[in-house]
């Protein structure tokens, strides 16, 4: 008889309860159909949408700034009454969210280069940024114009030179350089995507470390409070075969939890986002990337997956610990916390400033949590830092040594029976 | 008879304050010795030691030979313990729970059934063993618990208020198995509030107070030397 896995089949069982999983399908379902639903908001966004024009101008200038909202995707619906006050009023009545007035004069201030102003009044139904995209998309619209008719007046008095040449007699030409090698391309656009790829890991570590670890404690307090921890001590198993059965189930369950999670939430981003591969293919960011290599190859993901893993066992070594100071179900979940604060503390610091650039202070602490590195091997790969990840794995797996040993010593003495973290006065059974 | 269980001048500390202050007393082979004491006294603590639960400040345990400070994964696979307050995984159906423990014990599929087939006999729960033990009433679930400590026939059973939260007729029945177990070979240390429980399963008391044991012998022993009528009796007789 495998006395391991008989441990570690009743651990994954007590873990995989109806109610989790109804929490995961439930998990799902919501993420899914708010992204669904976010998706629909977005398709009927950028369907043909209503807007009213009031055009006190009845120019040529006019019909063509209309003709252009048309191929803007926009159904122009032409207010009869000629009072603005009016047409504010029949809008409003109506189930266009946007309203555009063309002045009288309008036409004429164009071809004399004087400034005319139009007006567009958005009617805010929602405070979504979904409903207020009409007006950006018109503001898109009138510039695209002011640019047209800047252009066409450059055309008529300054023949011999191209528009583009008066507008910007300097031309950039922009490069970006990782390590060494060099791409043409703009660094925002390819830090930006550099990081929206690499924005996952840190989420999905985030998951699974909480995950996992508050199975792992909630397990050791289960015990504790259905008052089976002590039969299961007495067992003819080792204590490190205990401690290592119920770390692993928790691991287990936690990065399944954690996948269905993410699945979950996928589908709650591309409804928001939409494909951000396919963004970046129609932007041209993916040559560039590929040009400076910033492209995960199965070494990269392997060596990411290997960081992952230890930082999840170490989570789990630490949580173990803090499970048999739990006195119950209820104070385990405020114990879990600590570990929380451990990993928020690297996943803000990574994500809104470069480590590099952190005061020494801030600089040691970031480098002392042990969930900090994966967190950062993403960035060394792309960098070519093998030794940073090297440090970083070494450093977590020295950590999850000494907290295992930690684990391993304090169920093999009283502290699994004695140790309690709590306030109130202890009691001890003689 | 045989001592097997052989604890000698046990002490424990919690902090700095003494539970055990030097204990002896000793089990011999199919023999039941029953601690009785009021809340408090040390035995739990005594029991606990003597399942490896919590390891002696000093002194000496010893069962078959092997120390318990030294040897604790000797002694697990010769003892059983059902501990006072203790309870099943919820998850898991009666069934599922005995073969969980089962398996720790068993060498075979043969010797696995045998122990789920004699746990099957001392729980006698019958059908409710296919439900989840969650389901269970705190009678039940103290049945399916001694099951579990005697299915495997271990060569000691430490047993901390066996009859505990159990009616008077189940606890009849828990009585009548200990004493048939017994006197198939199997040494059993036990704890009791119960005095009539004490004198109906014990071969011989042990009487421990803040700590010490007072004195030793068998119930009828102990009636004659303190002159009393029953355990109660002789208990107060010799706290003074």
């Amino acid at each position: 008889m495998n006395k391991f896995l008989n441990l570690l089949i009743k651990e994954v069982k007590e873990l995989i309860t109806l109610q989790l999983l109804i929490s995961l399908l439930f998990t799902i379902f919501i993420f899914y159909f708010i992204g669904q639903m976010a998706k629909t908001e977005m398709k009927k966004a950028m369907r043909t949408q209503k807007i009213a024009v009031l055009n006190l101008d009845d120019s040529p200038f006019s019909d063509e700034l209309i003709g252009n909202l048309k191929t803007a995707n926009f159904q122009p619906e032409m207010v009869k009454d000629r009072d603005k006050q009016k047409a504010i009023e029949a809008t409003k009545a109506t189930d266009t969210n946007l309203l555009l007035v063309i002045p009288q004069g309008f036409g004429q201030s164009l071809e004399t280069q004087e400034v005319k102003e139009i007006e567009t009044y958005s009617y805010l139904r929602t405070f979504s940024l979904i409903g207020s995209r009409s007006s950006v998309i018109i503001n898109a619209v009138i510039k695209a114009l002011n640019e047209y008719l800047s252009n066409d007046f450059l055309k008529k008095k300054i023949p011999d030179i191209g528009p583009e040449k008066i507008k910007n007699p300097i031309k950039s030409r922009d490069f970006v350089i990782v390590k060494d090698r060099m791409a043409e391309g703009k660094a925002e656009a390819v830090a930006g995507f550099v990081s929206s790829q690499s924005i996952i890991v840190p989420v999905i570590l985030m998951m699974i470390i909480i995950y996992a670890s508050q199975m792992v404690i909630s397990a050791i307090a289960m015990e504790k409070q259905n008052k089976t921890l002590e039969t299961l001590l007495t067992v003819p198993i080792s204590r490190t075969s205990i401690v290592t059965a119920k770390m692993l189930a928790s691991g287990l369950v936690g990065l399944i939890s954690a996948v269905i999670y993410m699945f979950g939430f996928r589908y709650y981003m591309s409804g928001f986002m939409g494909d951000i591969s396919q963004a970046a293919a129609a932007s041209g960011v993916t040559g560039v990337i590929q040009k400076l290599g910033l492209t995960m190859d199965t070494k990269g993901f392997l060596i990411l997956g290997v960081s992952l893993f230890i930082a999840i066992l170490v989570a789990l070594a630490l949580a173990t610990i803090l499970g048999v100071l739990a006195e119950d179900y209820r104070s385990a979940q405020s114990l879990i916390l600590p570990l929380m604060v451990l990993v928020m503390i690297p996943y803000f610091l990574c994500l809104f400033s470069d480590p590099r650039t952190l005061s020494l202070p801030a600089k040691i602490l970031l480098y002392v949590i042990p969930f900090s590195h994966p967190f950062l091997t993403t960035q060394n790969l792309f960098l070519e830092n093998y030794s940073a990840i090297l440090y970083g794995i070494l450093y977590m797996l020295a950590v999850f040594v000494v907290l295992i040993i930690g684990a391993a010593r304090i169920f093999s003495t009283d502290k699994v029976l004695t140790m309690k973290l709590k306030f109130r006065k202890k009691k001890v059974q003689f | 008879m045989e001592n097997v269980l052989k604890v000698a001048g046990l002490k424990k500390f919690y902090g700095g304050l003494e539970a055990l202050k030097g204990i002896d007393f000793e089990v011999g082979r199919g023999e039941i010795f029953a601690l009785i004491g009021p809340n408090g006294a040390g035995k739990t603590t005594a029991l606990r030691i003597v399942a490896t639960l919590l390891s002696p400040s000093d002194g000496k345990v010893t069962f078959l030979g092997f120390d318990v400070k030294k040897q604790p994964e000797k002694f697990r696979e010769k003892i059983s313990y059902l501990p006072e307050e203790a309870g099943a995984y919820k998850n898991l159906k009666g069934t599922d729970y005995l073969k969980f423990m089962a398996k720790f014990y068993a060498n075979s599929e043969k010797e696995l059934k045998e122990y789920i087939e004699q746990a099957r006999d001392i729980a006698d729960l019958g059908t409710r063993l296919g439900e989840k033990a969650g389901t269970y009433s705190k009678g039940m679930t103290r049945k399916l618990l001694l099951a579990r400590a005697l299915m495997t026939k271990p060569h000691l059973a430490i047993l901390d208020e066996p009859t505990s939260g159990l009616d008077v007729i189940n606890a009849l029945e828990v009585r009548e198995i200990v004493k048939r177990f017994a006197k198939e070979g199997i040494s059993v240390l036990l704890s009791s509030h119960n005095m009539l429980e004490i004198e109906f399963l014990s071969d011989r008391v042990g009487l421990i107070d803040k700590g010490r044991m007072l004195d030793t012998g068998t119930s009828e022993g102990l009636k004659e030397k303190y002159k009393a009528r029953n355990l109660e009796e002789v208990f107060r007789s010799a706290l003074q």
